[in-house]
């Protein structure tokens, strides 16, 4: 009986070893490194054999492993963060006898870095993800990441508790808990307009800017007063246009990119299943195409705006431009900047959801952590993160670097250490994969203000986030969606900036190239799908 | 006498190339010298006077800040730049002397094999495999992630250099190899002992080629070497330094992203002029054996 | 029955006789297999919706669908013809200039001019197309570019170049050829070099005056170098340079896109956000497909008219 059993064993191993050596053979498949990855459900096969080899229960730690986490951002240079990382180390040694491996993807060309890293079958363990930047329903899709149903609640216990059932709902793809989502911490990414108090006093604008044309006015000020100026020099590489449909309507963005500028929206926070578009339906695209015609007439931009590459939040910071657009969060450390190095300049952030109220609360898998699917190591580098997540002691290090080098605490508050050399001792690790507000301490470089502020007045309009546990399925519409990048890319700038000419004739030709590029196919696709999530929600 | 009147009625026609050939190569060397002034100019510019006054071949407002951002670690430089030096040494004379041994096989007309072999060679110059593929074979089935053989050994041999070597190799007349034959030296010793010291004009050609491919590689390098190395190569560290900024700033959706340490416009001219320096030196160097390459042309005629 | 026996014996002895120049080849061979052939199935890659889990050779077979992003705008045509004419114009007067810039040294005679002149012309080469964007930007910029404020400067009106998509095929290979010809004519240099200096001398003493001898010796003795860097090129027919297009152009300005857009450019807005390896691999087989058909009649075509310079 004993044999038989031993050779049912065998016989599967033998098979997959043939199989493995076959593929091999120079075939380009590189899944050789994997013992879990055969067939397409590697979530099952590495959880049955973890679970196997957990019989017990414990967790097994008597051998040493490292754990690589994968993360976006340039390594810092100075050595900080390795000095911190060795700190680390000693814990994650002592406590589950692993070593993490910070793995930076850098920025120069990261699109290709990052997702060669899914595709070649790396064996990567940890890994940064976004459901909105990093197209991971995409590359969950293509089978990238490990289904951690099984695995989380004995090995990131503490995480698995601390996260209610709806978030990991928000979590899974066709079912299975793929990712864990940055859920427990605070951040506003909504965007808006960066504008100088002081000038806007001076053009006699005393309440907080509550529409486009409040900027107008401001800037238009800033033209005929402020010599060596220019107002807004915009660069073109990030789109207004989703700003402008949530000032001016109540569309809702879907998680679906279409490229340099949302194609596709929903109705309202009332009805949410209904897929509309700002382009097509009223005359969203057209009203702002004729607005940011007037303004780029009016000269508050650059004649080659199109093409410049400057820094506008340098030349906000040096004085040289009165406006600048980003997000909640950029705003905070901005201000801070903006009191040092123009004192007085009383930065304001006019949010683009101010103007009608139209408020989502932020997706809770904007940031997040998954485990690759060819990961060697599931349960240490979940235990790892569990660490991360939740030991204090080894959160602060790797979010904050050492105390007394990096930072000190004073009034319950971050604040640079006497001595600290921006140079020599600046840290950051680029972790955006579960940070926790229980463990985070507020700092001095934020603007201290901001949560009886802004976020006092996002408290009062935000609305739940509805799309927590949708996924679009692209499969069927995957050339198209291409198709509708190629074209916003093409033609979206050049209507943002005002420069394609008369806006009616632009938005026309820009319908039509969208519609030859599948626009009805990818709304009936996307309709179609947003039905059964209805269905999924309500029934 | 009348050789003298030749040598006179032929300096009517030279001298009008000569005037022509100092004109257009004097006037082009200037067009391409001009824009890297520019580069030189703006690097010692303070950034302020840059925002407000664009690029300019004289610094308006002088300032050597950039040059102190990128010098702020000088060891990583001086790393690279010995990384660099070292894989383009290395990858050169090895990536030189295979490159000449085929171009020499493949013209030979006696040799059976050629047309075939130089298809071969040809055909991976139209198809290649992408990058998936290609990224497997270094990393997984080579195992050279980490290893500065990713970045030395992809360079070494190019199909263009082949053939070129090839038809450079051609010029020599077979009657030279086959009189060799004749008196028994193989095939091996003709190609060490005679064709190579024949060949110099085309080696220097061929070995600058490879050497600035070894120079300008960064792509290899960003693939496979990660920042966990220390030294990576010079191109990749100060590629890092020119693009990174762009890379954040034009994608829309990295709104994670806390924007620190931009590259400022000084900064990127600063790193073209860290890089490129050296080359200025590199080329003069080079030159001595195209004139070499003449003498011994002669010698052998 | 003895026929094959002795064919097999003859091939045998084929291979015996070269072996030594095969051997010689051997690195070579071995290069290529490896780094160039052993990818090559990956083109596959093209007809696959890819899942990584399943592995390449594993996942679902979908035909032409990952090309179907090219085809369906209709733009296909326009960055086909684009690429192309941007190739062709590169070829052409990038081999002229070449040739010119190579004959003009090889007559001068002040080696001091000589070493300084190749070595600025080869300074753009090692400049990055990061920066030769930003450069034109600052010679061409309409507010506070170098060329208005000269324009500006003796009383005549500025141009909007960044508007003015007629400008650009002027502006793109004036900058390609400015980057590359100084790198591109040390290969006719080093031609020129091995030229015979007898058989000049001989044309001399017969009294040929300098044009005729370019025109009579150099020009032909160049022709094979000519062919052979021609047929490399026209490999690469469909494939457009990137970078340079990219950074000097940009992503955004789409008022250009009508003479400027090849097909890397699109496909770089295409998968930007919709990363893919497959449509990736898809573009790269057409433009191999294409490539290698352009290549084929050129070489016939060589073959008919100069047996001896065809690459194979």
């Amino acid at each position: 009986m004993i044999k038989v059993k031993k050779l049912g064993a065998i016989v599967p191993a033998l098979t997959l070893a043939a199989g493995l050596a076959a593929c091999s053979g120079g075939n380009g498949n590189g899944k050789e490194a994997s013992p879990g990855a055969d067939g397409n459900n590697a979530g099952a096969t590495t959880t049955a054999s973890a679970s196997a080899s957990q019989a017990a229960g414990a967790a097994d730690t008597s051998k040493f492993v490292k754990i690589s986490y994968v993360i976006l951002g340039d390594k810092p240079k100075n050595g900080q963060f390795d000095a911190a990382l060795a700190e680390i180390n000693k814990l994650m040694k002592q406590k589950i006898n692993a070593e993490l491996e910070w793995k930076w993807v850098e920025w120069a060309d990261w699109q290709t870095k990052y997702n060669l890293l899914l595709a070649s079958g790396d064996p990567v363990d940890l890994i940064t993800i976004g459901t909105d930047w990093l197209d991971t329903w995409g590359n969950a899709q293509r089978g990238a990441f490990m289904n951690l149903d099984d695995l989380l609640p004995k090995y990131a216990p503490q995480t698995w508790e601390s996260i209610p059932q709806e978030d990991w709902a928000e979590s899974k793809y066709k079912g299975k808990i793929v990712l864990i989502p940055e859920n427990a911490y605070t951040q506003w990414v909504n965007h808006g307009f960066f504008y100088r108090g002081d000038w806007a006093k001076e053009a006699g604008i005393t309440e907080p800017v509550k529409d486009w044309d409040g900027i107008e006015k401001y800037l238009q000020y800033i033209k005929d007063n402020k010599k060596n100026v220019i107002p807004w020099d915009a660069t073109a590489g990030v789109s207004t246009f989703g700003g402008w449909v949530n000032s001016y309507t109540q569309e809702l963005e879907l998680p679906i990119s279409t490229g340099w500028l949302p194609v596709f929206t929903t109705k309202s926070v009332d009805d949410p299943y209904t897929v509309v578009s700002p382009i097509f339906d009223e005359d969203t695209m057209l009203n702002y195409a004729t607005k940011m015609k007037s303004w780029a007439d009016k000269g508050f931009w650059r004649e080659d705006v199109l093409n410049y590459k400057g820094d506008t939040r340098t030349l906000l910071k040096g004085g040289l431009t009165g406006l600048d657009q980003h997000h909640t969060q950029t705003f905070g450390t901005l201000r801070v900047d903006m009191d040092r190095e123009q004192p007085g300049s009383e930065l304001q952030m006019y949010p683009f959801a101010r103007t009608n109220g139209n408020l989502l609360e932020l997706s809770i898998t904007h940031g997040g952590t998954s485990l690759g699917a060819h990961s060697k190591n599931p349960e240490r580098a979940l235990m790892a993160y569990d660490l991360i997540r939740n030991d204090e002691q080894i959160y602060r290090l790797l979010n904050y670097g050492i105390e007394g080098v990096q930072y000190e605490i004073k009034d319950g508050k971050r604040v640079l250490p006497a001595g600290y050399d921006p140079k020599k001792n600046e840290f950051y690790s680029d972790f955006w994969g579960g940070r926790n507000d229980k463990l985070e301490i507020p700092s001095s470089t934020v603007w201290d203000q901001l949560p009886t502020t802004l976020y006092a007045e996002y408290d009062k309009i935000k609305h739940p986030y509805p799309y927590g546990q949708f996924v679009f399925d692209k499969t069927p519409v995957d050339a198209e969606l291409t198709a509708i990048s190629q074209v916003t890319g093409e033609m979206g700038p050049s209507i943002a900036f005002g420069k394609a000419g008369d806006p009616a004739k632009a938005v026309e030709a820009f319908k039509s190239k969208l519609k030859a590029a599948g626009y009805d196919k990818v709304k009936a696709e996307l309709q179609k799908q947003l039905d059964a999530y209805k269905q999924q929600m309500q029934g | 006498m009348s050789a003298q009147r030749t040598a006179i009625k032929v300096d009517g026609s030279t001298l009008l190339v000569r005037i022509f050939g100092y004109g257009f190569i004097g006037a082009f060397a200037l067009a391409c010298f001009l824009p890297f002034m520019l580069v030189v100019g703006t690097s010692f510019t303070s950034e302020s006077s840059i925002a407000r006054h664009g690029f300019n071949f004289w610094p308006r407002v002088f300032s050597t800040f950039a040059y102190k951002i990128v010098f702020e670690n000088p060891d990583l430089i001086i790393g690279s730049y010995w990384v660099t030096i070292g894989i383009t040494v290395v990858g050169t004379a090895v990536g030189l002397f295979i490159v000449a041994m085929t171009g020499y096989a493949l013209q030979r007309p006696d040799f059976h094999y050629r047309n075939r072999i130089s298809f071969f060679i040809y055909f991976t110059t139209l198809f290649s495999g992408g990058l998936v593929p290609f990224y497997l074979l270094v990393n997984q089935y080579l195992a050279l992630k980490d290893n500065y053989l990713a970045v030395l050994l992809p360079g070494l041999l190019s199909p263009f250099l082949i053939i070129m070597m090839k038809s450079f190799v051609r010029s020599i007349p077979h009657a030279i190899t086959e009189s060799a034959k004749i008196d028994g030296a193989g095939d091996f010793t003709i190609f060490l002992r005679l064709i190579l010291p024949m060949t110099t004009p085309a080696l220097a050609t061929i070995g600058l080629f490879i050497a600035i491919g070894y120079w300008n590689e960064w792509y290899n390098a960003m693939l496979f070497l990660s920042p966990d190395m220390k030294y990576r190569t010079l191109q990749l560290f100060l590629y890092g330094v020119v693009t990174s900024a762009d890379f954040i700033k034009n994608s829309s959706a990295a709104s994670n992203v806390d924007l620190r340490d931009l590259p400022l416009e000084s900064m990127k001219m600063a790193t073209a002029v860290v890089a490129t320096g050296p080359v200025i030196l590199l080329y003069p160097l080079v030159q001595r054996f195209f004139i070499q390459g003449i003498t011994v042309g002669a010698v052998k005629g | 029955m003895p026929a094959p026996k002795t064919k097999r014996r003859s091939s045998l002895r084929t291979l015996l006789a070269n072996r030594t120049l095969l051997l010689m080849c051997l690195p070579a061979i071995a290069f290529f297999l490896i780094f160039s052939y052993l990818p090559m199935p990956g083109l596959y890659l093209a007809f696959i919706q890819y899942n990584y889990t399943a592995g390449i050779f594993k996942s679902p077979f979908v035909w032409w669908d990952n090309f179907r992003f090219l085809v369906m705008t209709g733009d296909l045509w326009r960055l086909t013809f684009n690429t192309i004419a941007y190739n062709v114009m590169f070829i052409l007067l990038g081999n002229a200039l070449q040739i010119t810039v190579a004959i003009f040294l090889n007559e001068l005679r002040s080696k001091w001019f000589k070493k300084v002149s190749q070595s600025l012309m080869f300074l753009p080469y090692f400049i990055s197309f990061v920066l030769i964007g930003l450069i034109a930007y600052n010679i061409l910029s309409y507010d506070y570019g170098l060329l208005n404020g000269f324009l500006k400067m003796i009383g005549a009106d500025p141009v909007k170049t960044y508007s003015n998509p007629h400008l650009w095929p002027f502006i793109i290979v004036i900058t390609y050829l400015w980057q590359s010809t100084g790198y591109g004519s040390i290969v006719y240099f080093a031609a020129v070099m091995g030229l015979d200096s007898e058989i000049v001398e001989a044309a001399e003493i017969d009294g040929a005056n300098a044009i005729q001898r370019i025109r009579y010796i150099i020009l032909p003795w160049l022709k094979p170098t000519f062919i052979i860097l021609l047929l490399f090129s026209l490999g690469g027919v469909l494939r457009g340079n990137f970078g340079l297009f990219y950074n000097l152009v940009g992503a955004n300005n789409s008022s250009l896109y009508a003479t400027t857009d090849i097909i890397e450019t699109y496909v770089f807005r295409s998968l930007m956000t919709n990363f893919n390896f497959s449509m990736g691999s898809a573009v790269s087989l057409y433009q191999s497909v294409f490539g290698f058909f352009v290549v084929l009649s050129a070489n016939w075509l060589v073959k008919r008219v100069s047996p001896d310079n065809s690459l194979f």
